[in-house]
């Protein structure tokens, strides 16, 4: 199990700059064991996602991840940013499938500050750079 | 097929608890094991008065909605098959924490029909659900929306 936990958690608002970054953190090579804790945890039982033989009935060459998982996967990684308390919105676009060996990079950068709330524009991107999900959030920050 | 005439329609009301092992296996399932996430005296050391969640936490309702995660999706008559999540946002207006019992409410705020890249129709339909805690605050707003691909015919 890994851990991002290389900053704490921010209880209060804190200071970012147009142009600030969030930290990269990596995730993977993704498992069916993660679909499945996944799974588990979020309620998804959809089998297209845990069942290799419905995933191949269905033409697809695997299972494949839950767009919830990586959208979750982001969402900590941006709390951890931001503070879990300070996000106001959140809107994620899914964009792109994740696969069984798919190595996940978070990345957020600050587009706008206004009224002491940030807007971030974020993105999860594979091994192949090829971009999987987008969001946008608007965060409180202290000035 | 979805009917466009399921505009407006409610699909329903259930409980959502956010208890405390459900919030440690979504921790390690997004894969940020930190204790802060599920345990009261690592939340207070970091500045919480009670255990924060995070910004997804809504997916919990999955376990307690009729149908489960489809739930939604078969309630409009989408064919499953054909069907995307195409995107998700939250706006959250009062905190959530550790042993809220929330009151999930859904309904089909819109569906519209757009032409498909290879021809035929598809459907784009937007679910809202709030979520109102124990004291009757609103809590969380949620919207989905779920594409229902042209058929291949």
């Amino acid at each position: 199990m890994t851990a991002p936990a290389t900053t704490r958690l921010p209880a209060a608002p804190t200071t970012l700059e147009v142009g600030d970054r969030m930290a990269s953190d990596e995730v993977g090579p993704l498992t069916r064991t993660d679909f499945v804790r996944y799974a588990g945890a979020g309620g998804d039982l959809n089998p297209i996602h845990h069942d290799e033989e419905f995933a191949r009935d269905a033409g697809l060459p695997s299972v494949f991840g839950m767009g919830m998982l990586h959208a979750g996967m982001l969402g900590t990684r941006l709390a951890r940013w931001v503070g879990p308390r300070n996000i106001e919105e959140l809107t994620v676009r899914f964009t792109g499938q994740v696969w069984p060996g798919d190595v996940l990079s978070f990345h957020g950068e600050v587009e706008e500050i206004a009224d002491s709330v940030a807007t971030i524009a974020l993105r999860v991107t594979n091994q192949r750079d090829e971009t999987v999900l987008r969001a946008r959030a608007n965060a409180r920050v202290r000035l | 097929m979805i009917d466009p005439a399921i505009a407006g329609r409610e699909l329903g009301s259930f409980r959502v608890p956010i208890d405390r092992s459900k919030l440690a296996e979504l921790a390690r399932a997004h894969h940020d094991d930190d204790p802060v996430w599920y345990d009261e005296a690592a939340a207070a050391d970091a500045g919480f008065d009670t255990i924060p969640v995070p910004p997804t936490v809504t997916v919990l309702a999955d376990h307690w909605r009729p149908g489960g995660a489809l739930g939604p999706a078969l309630a409009i008559g989408a064919d499953v098959e054909r069907l995307l999540h195409g995107e998700a946002s939250w706006e959250y207006l009062e905190p959530i924490t550790v042993g809220d019992e929330l009151t999930a409410t859904a309904r089909v705020t819109d569906v519209a029909e757009r032409e498909g890249k290879r021809g035929g129709t598809m459907t784009l339909v937007t679910i809202q659900t709030d979520f109102a805690n124990q004291h009757g605050q609103l809590v969380a707003r949620r919207r989905d929306t779920l594409i229902e691909t042209a058929g291949a015919g």
